[in-house]
């Protein structure tokens, strides 16, 4: 994938930390008293000795349960937070000391907020854009003809921010954010709250940005089909460190314990035969009056040996065998069943 | 030369937006235009009041007094700004990290943006203000054409002192949170210490004297006493300078507590 004249990776974070001090208020009327004069603080790490590198060109995933530091990483990757110790230098700067150079080389996109002006029309944010970031009026009129191609963001370009659907102010964001063609975008839970067609939108946009120019992803989000369709990588982060960092595939093959057999008699009367299946290491679970569901450990009963023995038993008309949900391996990981697996990889 | 223009084109660009952002809200301009009037009948029928046996107090007269008022709220109008409150809501909802995601200086980004509502006020408020009162009230010509030209110079210079103390206010909201307690008392302290609501001279000595080392005077007192002709010309040049060596500490001062700020920046929710 690399070549060789690549002068090592674009992102490099070493033993990255950030402590929040908190106020922890007492209760009830003395309490709140107290707090007036004393205050007691605690200092919560919100990351806490987190590593990695990203090289130029790849999309990751950055996933973890709400509260796990994923949103504080980003923010300090892009410059608005400021470290509590360790190094961040992401294409030769330093984020947070070189703030202004360092933005106009990335992409930004908060899911959950705007960086579009509220109450003016989307096409007055982009011209102030554009003079932001110094890009020239041929520049800016291709790349606008490109996202409106992909994006359709034509239509209410002269629509106030505020006036717009999510998903219509998503999009709008998303261009704002690749308009002057940054080759790093952080994408902070960019598909959040959109519908089905929406999401799918954005996604296929993201794949077509990756792959054309490519311009390399990291994106924090609890929807892991962002994931599978966007991520041949992806980190886990839970209490601030990371527990995985690594392809999606190799998580899969790690962490899958569970498979499952989905089939439909053709014989109502075979039923009573499928009883057999319920035995040890087999979980047997009628969907209906027809169909049966097998799920077992895949380390311990062999696919093709279960498969044998379903066909020498009934008559099926048909069968579907399924992997464990990805969402089944990451509620293990975040619930702390898999760490053990994980720290043993 | 060129480079300069593209460093300055975005901060023309946030002025503008500034200006149109203050066409979005057409009930704040009504208002606005409601609140300046009355505020000036208010104070012209306290001083009428005052006035009545018609003896001059601390050096003006009661004809000096009500130009002073109208004078007074006129420029007000345009040297104000809202980017203490306007930061202390960004930073309440978080939405101050999308300003650092951008190459620019926020300090300047600030003031550009209120430089823009103030041209726009400028333009829809003040001059059309200045008209209604002149013609309403009995008000003084300025003392002089050169009077005049410093007179707008020194509004100027409140306009700069205004922004800067606005966004050093609008920055406490970073180790803070909350901080509309501080801004409304610093309006109110404005106010006053400014010299809008009083002549510096109506106030007790030791205070008036306190005052003169301090910035707040030059926001209202200063251009207004120019105006009247109250000081002679080196004395005019002295307050402006000394308005103008202000605004420039404060606004280094501004930008040092920013930069300062930062590092304790954390941004709610998202």
């Amino acid at each position: 994938m690399t070549d060789s004249s690549n002068p090592g990776p674009l992102i490099h974070v070493h033993d990255l930390c950030k402590h929040f001090r908190s106020f922890r208020r007492r209760e009830g009327l003395l309490g709140s008293i107290q707090n007036l004069f004393i205050r007691e603080y605690r200092t919560v790490a919100a990351v806490d000795r987190v590593s990695f590198s990203i090289e130029q060109g790849e999309s990751v995933g950055y996933i973890g349960p709400n509260g796990a530091g994923k949103s504080t990483t980003i923010k300090m990757l892009t410059g608005i937070l400021v470290p509590s110790s360790g190094d961040i230098r992401i294409n030769g700067y330093v984020p947070h000391r070189q703030r202004r150079e360092y933005v106009k080389t990335i992409g930004v996109v908060f899911g959950q907020r705007t960086q579009l002006w509220w109450d003016i029309a989307v096409i007055e944010s982009f011209k102030l854009l554009r003079r932001i970031y110094g890009v020239s009026q041929r520049d800016f009129d291709a790349r606008m003809e490109r996202f409106n191609e992909v994006l359709n963001i034509g239509d209410y370009l002269y629509t106030p921010v505020r006036k717009l659907s999510l998903g219509e102010r998503m999009r709008c964001d998303l261009a704002a954010a690749l308009l002057h063609n940054p080759p790093l975008l952080f994408l902070d839970e960019p598909t959040i709250g959109l519908d089905v067609v929406a999401k799918d939108r954005i996604r296929r946009f993201l794949h077509a940005v990756n792959r054309d120019f490519r311009t390399t992803i990291l994106l924090t989000t609890h929807d892991l089909d962002d994931i599978e369709e966007l991520c041949r990588r992806i980190m886990i982060i839970d209490h601030g460190r990371v527990l995985y960092d690594g392809p999606l595939d190799r998580l899969k093959e790690q962490l899958l314990r569970t498979k499952q057999v989905k089939f439909v008699l053709k014989d109502a009367a075979h039923a009573a035969r499928v009883a057999g299946f319920d035995r040890d290491g087999l979980e047997l679970e009628r969907v209906d009056e027809m169909t049966f569901r097998i799920r077992f450990d895949r380390h311990r009963v062999a696919t093709s040996d279960l498969i044998r023995q379903i066909l020498s038993a009934v008559d099926v008309r048909d069968l579907l065998i399924e992997d464990e949900p990805i969402e089944e391996i990451i509620k293990r990981i975040y619930a702390g069943e898999a760490s053990l697996e994980l720290s043993a990889k | 030369m060129g480079a300069l223009i593209d460093a300055l084109a975005p901060y023309a660009e946030f002025s503008r937006v500034g200006f149109v952002n203050i066409l979005a809200f057409r009930l704040r301009y009504f208002t606005g235009i409601v609140t300046y009037s009355l505020n000036v009948t208010i104070y012209y029928f306290i001083w009428t009041a005052v006035y009545h046996n018609g003896q001059s107090i601390a050096g003006y007269n009661m004809s000096q007094m009500i130009t002073y008022t109208c004078v007074g709220w006129i420029i007000r109008s345009f040297y104000s700004n809202t980017i203490d409150q306007e930061m202390a809501y960004e930073v309440i909802d978080g939405k101050i990290a999308m300003d650092l995601i951008k190459p620019v200086s926020v300090p300047w980004m600030w003031i550009s943006r209120a430089m823009g509502e103030s041209a726009f006020r400028l333009g829809l408020l003040t001059l059309p203000a200045a008209l209604v009162i002149t013609l309403v009230f009995p008000m003084q010509a300025p003392a002089s054409r050169q009077d005049f030209g410093l007179f707008l110079l020194s509004t100027l210079g409140s306009f700069f002192l205004m922004a800067a103390i606005g966004f050093l206010i609008g920055t406490c909201a970073i180790p803070l949170k909350s901080i509309l307690a501080l801004v409304r008392a610093k309006q109110w302290l404005i106010e006053l210490l400014s010299g809008l609501l009083l002549p510096m001279s109506f106030f007790p000595k030791p205070v008036a004297v306190a005052m003169a080392w301090l910035p707040f005077e030059h926001i209202a007192y200063t251009p207004l006493q120019i105006y009247l002709g109250k000081l002679d010309r080196a004395g005019a040049l002295r307050a402006l300078g000394a308005e103008w060596i202000w605004v420039v500490a404060l606004l280094v001062l501004a930008h040092l507590w920013w930069n300062r700020s930062l590092r304790r920046l954390s941004i709610q929710g998202g």
